[in-house]
C-alpha cells in the first residue's frame, strides 16, 4: 500500500490548503464537509452487500443473497430475524426457488457453479459446475430442465435438476445474466448487461432471448434496438404484460453536456401482448433521472411497478393502467421524450445505496427492496408508495473506506442534475462495451473504446492518450469538468474512491487451466507473443515484440506507443498500453473499438507489422497467439 | 438561528416604530426564521428588463423577526434585492448610499453586522445572488439594459489556484444588447434568469437558465406565452414557481410545459419562497390599486393568510434567513479559444412542426451594432438535418435554414448567444428540452470532425 499512501498524504496536503480557504469562505464555498468516512485505509469489512431476496415457499421464511459474504442468510419473514447463514460460492448474483420450493439453486459468479440448498435442512446439498459467471438460475415448473445464465460464456446453460449435468448450451446474447420464468412456466427470458456486438460506431443493442422451455432451445429473441445494457425482467399475473429494466446510453453523440439525458436514458421495455410490439420508455423526467433501473416487480392486480434505481437510490413507482393508456394512444417507443414519464410515473421512494432486487409479498401489499451498499432491506407499502421501515442486516455498522469508495462509484448524486454514476459506464465494476465521443478532444475526434477496470492497480497513466497521470486526477478533476460536469467529491471522498477502485480484483480467468498451466496451444502462442525473431529469422526490433509493451503481469509497461492505428479523426497516433487482464471478454478492441474480434487486430489493423510482427503468421499462428492473450 | 443578538436588539427598538408606522403583523405566522423584505412605495417589477428603475420612489430592506419589521440595514439612501448565503450567514443587497448615486452591491454579516461593498461599478449593479464557488452572479447596467456578471466574493491566490489560468475575477455572463437579470440560483447549479427578445422570442419576458460560465443558455421550457413569465424561484421540490400575468405558474421536471398554480384569486410578484413548515411566502395583493402584502400559503388552501402588510408600501421579494442546501459549482469547461463550436444534431426537428422542404444548408446570422442582422456564411445541412459550424462568440447569434435554392425554410425566432470556448450541441432547432438526442453518429462528423468556419464575416463557403 505505499503507493497509496504517498497518494494519501498529497491529497490531506491539498485538504489542508483548501481548508484554510474553506474556513475562511465557506458560506458560497467548496464542499467543506468532510465525507462520512470513519474506516482506516487498508480497513476490511465484512460486509453482506444483499443483492436479492425471496420467500420460502411457504412463506415464513426469507432468502436474502449477500454476494461479498458469498452466503444466503435465512430471516424469519415477520420478523426479519436472522436464522440462519449458509455459506455459498464466490460472487453469488442470482438464486431461485425450485417450483416445490424444497430447493433453492444459487448462481455462484466467480466460482463457475450452482450451489443446491435444501431447504428444510438450509445445507448446501450440491455444487454443480457451469460455464462462465453464471448469474442467474432458474428451473422449469415440470423439473426437466434447469436454465443458467452465464455472463462470460454468453449462454444458457441447460442442466438436468437431479443430477446438475449439463445436457446442452445454448447461445444468448453477450452478458447473458438475468432469468425470469413466464407465469405460465412455458417460457424463460434471459436479459444481457453487455451489448451484442453491432458494426463500429452504430447503436449498441441488446436483445431477451426467450427459451421454449419444453423443448429447452431458444424459440425467440426481442430485439431491444437501442438498450446496451439489460437488467430484471418481471411479468404480470396474468402473463400479458413483460417489463425490462434496461440503460439506453447517447455514447455516439459526443458528451458535450449532460442537459437533456446527454449519456442515458434510464428506460424499460414494455412487451406481451398488452402492448403488441416492444415498446420502450423512459423513466427520467427532464431535470430528474431514475438512474439505472435493476429490479422490476408488478403487482398482482397490475395496477403498479415498481422499479429499483440503483444510481439514484429510490424505487420509481409506475401506474400501470396510465402507462397502458399512454403507449396505446402514442404507439412506438419514447426513449427521447423527457416528459413521457409524467404520464405514468406517479412516485418515487427513496431508499438506500445501490437498491437492487425487490420482492412483492404474496398479496402485493408490501413491497421488499434489498439496498446492496447499505446491507439493508426497505420495506415500502404498495398502496401508499411509502417507505414504511428499513431493517439492517447483521454486519459491521461502521462504514470502512471501502465501502464508502463503492457508495461513491455507484451513486449518480455527483453528476449534474444526478444522471450518471461511475458504475454507468462500469457496469458492476466492470466495463460496458461501448465507444464514447468525449467532448474535450474534438466532436467526432479521438473516439474512445471504454477501458475495463478490474485490477486497474498499478497500470497509471489512464485514459487512451496517457493523459492522466493517477487515479485521483482520473476520478476527480477530469470526471467532474467533462463526465459530471458539475462539482465533484471533497477530497476525503475522492480519496474513499480511488481506493475502491484501485482494490478491484481481476473476475476469475476462465481460459487457464487449473494450475495455471497452458494448453499446448497457448504455449506456442506465449512462444509468438515473446519471440525476437520472425518466421523468416529476421530479428524483431525489442520495442516491436509483444511482450514489450504487453510486459509485466498484467501486460502493460505503461508508456505509450504508436502502432498505426490512429484513423484520420484521432488528434494522435501516440496511444498508452492498455494492460490485458481478462482481454478476452472485453472486446471491441483498440482504442477506438474499432477491432471487433482480437484477431482483427492483426489481420485488419496492422497492415505494417507497427503493432508487433504479426503479418508473418498463419492464421493458425494467429489463432495461437490469441489463444495465450485469454489467458492473461 | 443565527441571527445576531445586535438584530434583535435593533429589532425590537423598531418595534414601537413599527406599530406607527402603519405595519400590521401577525406574529403567530412568522415561523421560526426571520424573513427579510423589500418595501417599496411604488414597485415597477419589469422595468429593469426595458432598462428602468424597479423602485422608482425608493425601498428599504426590512427583517421580520418575530413578527416585528426593522430595518435590515442603516445608513443607505435605498436598498433592496435581499439574497441570503447558502450557510444563512450572510445577505447580499443592493443599495445606494445617496439617491443620487447607482446601485452597488453589498454584503451583510448577520454575525457581527459589519457591511462591504462587494461591487464597485460606475452604472447600476442590482439584483445579486450567490453562487457556489466563492462567488456572486448580478445585474449590471450597460446602457439601456442590463447585462449579468460573474464576480468574485472575495479575492485570494487560492481561488485563483482552484478557478485556474485565465479566469477573470469579473466575467459578463450575457450578451445581449436587451437585459438579461438574475431571479434565482438553480440546485443544478445554473442561473435562472429573466430577460425577453431578442433573446427567445416574442415580446413577452421570459425564463431562462444558464451555467455560471455564461455558456449552455435556453429557455426554460419552449410553451413560449404571450404574458410575461417573472419572478422565479426553486423550491424544495425542485419546481421552479413564477409569476405569469398576474397569476402564479411553476416549471416542474416532469413536464414540458408550465403548470399552473391553483393558487387563490390575486395578483402575485413573483419571488415565492418555502417556508420550513411548507408554506409559500409570497407577496400578493387583492387588485391593481392595491399594494402587495406579504403573506402564507398552504398549497392547496382556499385562501392566503396575511403575514405582513403596509399601507402605503409593496412588500415584496421576500427571502428566509435561514441555511439551505448549497447548489452544486459548475466546473467551466470552456475552452482557450476565441470562437465557439456548435453541432446542431438533427435541426429538423422542431416543436414548430413539420418543414414543408428539406434544408440543404444553414445561414449564420448575428446582430451588428444596431440589432440589424447580418449574415455570417452559410454552412451545408447534411441529410440527417446535421450541421457543425465554428461560431463567433459573445455575442448575438441565430441560425436560419435554407432549402437548395437558397429559400428561407425556417428561422429562429429569437437570438442566443455561445460562450467563447464553448462546444455544445442543440437537438433540433427549438426542439425543446423535452427532447433527448437520438443515439447516432451525425452524419457531419462522418464527412468531417472539422466545423465549418463562419467566424469571418464573410462566412464560410
Amino acid at each position: 500500500m505505499s503507493g497509496l499512501r504517498v497518494f494519501s498524504v498529497r491529497i490531506g496536503l491539498a485538504s489542508a490548503a483548501f481548508a484554510v480557504v474553506l474556513a475562511a469562505h465557506d458560506r458560497t464555498g467548496f464542499n467543506a464537509q468532510a465525507s462520512a468516512t470513519s474506516g482506516l485505509t487498508g480497513e476490511q469489512l465484512e460486509y453482506a452487500s444483499p443483492v436479492e431476496l425471496l420467500y420460502s415457499a411457504s412463506g415464513t421464511q426469507l432468502y436474502v443473497l449477500c454476494q461479498e459474504s458469498a452466503e444466503v442468510r435465512v430471516l424469519d419473514a415477520r420478523t426479519y430475524k436472522e436464522i440462519k447463514r449458509i455459506e455459498v460460492g464466490r460472487v453469488p448474483r442470482g438464486f431461485s426457488l425450485s417450483p416445490r420450493g424444497d430447493r433453492l439453486y444459487v448462481a455462484n459468479s466467480w466460482d463457475d457453479t450452482i450451489s443446491v440448498i435444501d431447504t428444510h435442512s438450509l445445507e448446501v446439498i450440491s455444487t454443480w459446475p457451469v460455464a462462465a459467471e453464471p448469474s442467474s438460475v432458474v428451473e422449469d415448473r415440470e423439473g426437466k430442465h434447469l436454465f443458467v445464465a452465464n455472463r462470460i460464456s454468453n449462454d444458457v446453460a441447460v442442466l438436468d435438476p437431479q443430477t446438475g449435468a449439463e445436457e446442452k448450451r445454448l447461445a444468448a446474447g453477450r452478458g447473458a445474466s438475468y432469468i425470469t420464468s413466464s407465469p405460465d412456466g412455458g417460457r424463460v427470458y434471459i436479459t444481457h448487461v453487455y451489448p451484442n456486438p453491432t458494426p463500429h460506431r452504430t447503436a449498441p443493442q441488446s436483445e431477451i432471448t426467450v427459451v421454449d422451455v419444453q423443448r429447452a432451445v431458444v424459440g425467440d429473441r426481442i430485439a431491444l434496438p437501442s438498450v446496451a445494457h439489460g437488467f430484471h425482467i418481471a411479468f404480470s399475473a396474468d402473463g400479458r404484460l413483460g417489463v425490462a429494466a434496461g440503460l439506453h446510453p447517447r455514447n455516439l453523440v459526443p458528451l458535450a453536456h449532460l442537459d437533456h439525458a446527454g449519456a442515458f436514458t434510464d428506460t424499460l421495455t414494455l412487451f406481451g401482448a398488452d402492448v403488441g410490439a416492444p415498446v420502450e420508455i423512459p423513466l427520467d423526467e427532464l431535470e430528474r433521472y431514475a438512474v439505472r433501473p435493476f429490479g422490476v416487480a408488478i403487482t398482482p392486480d397490475k395496477s403498479r411497478i415498481f422499479v429499483t434505481c440503483g444510481g439514484s437510490e429510490e424505487v420509481t413507482v409506475i401506474d400501470v393502467p396510465r402507462l397502458l393508456r399512454y403507449i396505446r394512444s402514442h404507439p412506438g417507443s419514447h426513449s427521447d421524450d423527457l416528459a413521457a414519464s409524467a404520464n405514468y410515473v406517479i412516485s418515487r421512494i427513496p431508499v438506500g445505496h445501490d437498491p437492487r432486487g425487490v420482492l412483492l409479498t404474496r398479496d402485493g401489499t408490501k413491497l421488499l427492496v434489498v439496498n446492496r451498499l447499505d446491507d439493508s432491506i426497505s420495506v415500502i407499502d404498495t398502496r401508499t408508495s411509502r417507505l414504511t421501515s428499513t431493517f439492517p442486516l447483521e454486519g459491521p455498522k461502521r462504514i470502512s473506506v471501502l465501502r464508502k469508495g463503492e457508495q461513491t462509484f455507484y451513486t449518480a448524486r455527483y453528476s449534474f442534475q444526478g444522471q450518471i454514476g461511475c458504475a454507468n459506464c462500469h457496469i458492476d465494476s466492470t466495463f460496458d462495451g461501448l465507444q464514447w465521443d468525449l467532448e474535450p478532444d474534438g466532436f467526432g475526434r479521438d473516439i474512445v473504446d471504454n477501458r475495463p477496470i478490474e485490477a486497474v492497480k498499478d497500470t497509471e497513466p489512464f485514459k487512451w492518450n496517457g493523459g492522466n497521470p493517477n487515479l485521483p486526477t482520473e476520478c476527480g478533476p477530469r470526471t467532474e469538468k467533462y463526465f459530471w460536469r458539475a462539482e465533484n467529491y471533497d477530497d476525503l471522498t475522492l480519496t474513499d474512491l480511488a481506493v475502491y477502485v484501485r482494490s478491484l480484483p481481476p473476475r476469475p480467468n476462465r481460459f487457464r487451466l487449473p494450475g495455471g498451466e497452458l494448453t499446448v496451444s497457448q504455449e506456442r502462442g506465449k512462444t509468438l507473443f515473446n519471440r525476437s525473431v520472425d518466421k523468416f529469422r529476421n530479428p524483431i526490433p525489442e520495442t516491436n515484440r509483444c511482450g514489450y509493451c504487453h510486459s509485466g503481469s498484467k501486460g502493460t509497461n505503461q508508456k505509450s506507443f504508436d502502432v498505426g492505428t490512429k484513423k484520420t479523426t484521432d488528434n494522435s497516433g501516440l496511444l498508452d498500453t492498455p494492460q490485458l487482464t481478462n482481454i478476452a471478454i472485453t472486446g471491441p478492441y483498440l482504442h477506438d473499438g474499432s477491432a471487433n474480434t482480437l484477431e482483427q487486430i492483426w489481420t485488419v489493423f496492422n497492415p505494417e507489422d507497427k503493432h508487433g510482427r504479426t503479418n508473418d503468421l498463419t492464421k493458425d499462428e494467429l489463432n495461437d497467439l490469441i489463444q495465450y492473450l485469454r489467458t492473461r | 438561528m443565527r441571527v445576531s443578538f445586535r438584530m434583535l436588539l435593533a429589532a425590537g427598538c423598531c418595534a414601537l416604530t413599527s406599530l406607527t408606522c402603519g405595519f400590521a403583523t401577525d406574529p403567530s405566522q412568522a415561523g421560526s426564521a426571520d424573513i427579510i423584505v423589500t418595501a417599496a412605495t411604488s414597485y415597477e417589477p419589469l422595468a429593469a428588463l426595458h432598462g428602468g428603475e424597479r423602485f422608482p420612489a425608493g425601498s428599504q430592506l426590512l427583517v421580520i423577526h418575530n413578527g416585528a419589521a426593522a430595518p435590515l440595514v442603516r445608513d443607505f439612501a435605498a436598498t433592496a434585492d435581499a439574497s441570503v448565503s447558502f450557510d444563512g450567514k450572510s445577505v447580499l443587497f443592493s443599495a445606494k448610499k445617496n439617491t443620487a448615486d447607482p446601485w452597488q452591491i453589498w454584503e451583510l454579516n448577520l454575525f457581527d453586522r459589519s457591511v462591504r461593498q462587494v461591487i464597485h461599478s460606475d452604472s447600476d449593479a442590482i439584483r445579486p445572488f450567490y453562487l457556489p464557488g466563492w462567488r456572486l452572479v448580478y445585474a449590471r447596467r450597460a446602457g439601456s439594459h442590463f447585462q449579468m456578471y460573474s464576480a468574485r466574493l472575495i479575492e485570494s491566490k487560492t481561488l485563483d489556484e482552484i478557478e485556474g489560468k485565465g479566469v477573470q475575477p469579473v466575467f459578463p455572463i450575457s450578451f445581449l444588447n436587451f437585459s438579461a437579470i438574475p431571479s434565482d440560483v438553480l440546485a443544478d447549479g445554473r442561473i435562472l434568469f429573466e430577460s425577453l427578445y431578442p433573446l427567445g422570442e416574442g415580446n413577452a419576458p421570459e425564463l431562462f437558465r444558464v451555467y455560471s460560465d455564461g455558456s449552455g443558455v435556453e429557455s426554460y421550457r419552449c410553451d413560449h406565452s404571450t404574458a410575461a413569465r417573472w419572478g422565479g424561484r426553486q423550491i424544495r421540490s425542485g419546481d421552479v414557481v413564477f409569476t405569469h400575468g398576474s397569476s402564479l405558474s411553476r416549471f416542474t421536471s416532469r413536464l414540458a410545459a408550465e403548470e399552473r398554480v391553483t393558487a387563490p384569486a390575486a395578483e402575485y410578484a413573483g419571488g415565492v419562497t418555502e417556508t420550513a413548515s411548507g408554506d409559500w411566502l409570497l407577496s400578493a395583493r387583492g387588485s391593481r390599486q392595491g399594494k402587495f402584502q406579504l403573506k402564507l400559503w398552504k398549497p392547496g388552501a382556499s385562501a392566503l393568510r396575511v403575514m405582513l402588510a403596509r399601507h402605503t408600501e409593496n412588500l415584496v421579494e421576500p427571502v428566509l434567513v435561514a441555511p439551505r442546501e448549497r447548489p452544486r459549482r459548475h466546473p467551466s469547461a470552456l475552452h482557450d479559444w476565441s470562437y465557439a463550436n456548435l453541432l446542431a444534431l438533427d435541426a429538423r426537428i422542431s416543436r414548430d412542426g413539420a418543414m414543408q422542404s428539406t434544408p440543404a444548408s444553414v445561414r449564420l446570422e448575428a446582430q451588428d451594432a444596431s440589432g440589424r442582422a447580418v449574415s455570417l456564411g452559410t454552412a451545408p445541412v447534411e441529410s440527417d438535418g446535421s450541421f457543425f459550424v465554428e461560431t463567433p462568440a459573445d455575442r448575438a447569434i441565430r441560425f436560419v435554414l435554407l432549402d437548395a435554392k437558397g429559400e428561407v425554410i425556417r428561422m429562429e425566432h429569437g437570438w442566443f448567444w455561445i460562450r467563447r470556448g464553448e462546444q455544445r450541441y442543440c437537438v433540433g432547432c427549438h426542439a425543446g428540452p423535452e427532447h433527448a438526442p437520438e443515439n447516432r453518429v451525425p452524419e457531419v462528423l462522418t464527412r468531417s470532425a472539422t466545423p465549418v468556419d463562419l467566424t469571418s464575416a464573410r462566412g464560410g463557403n
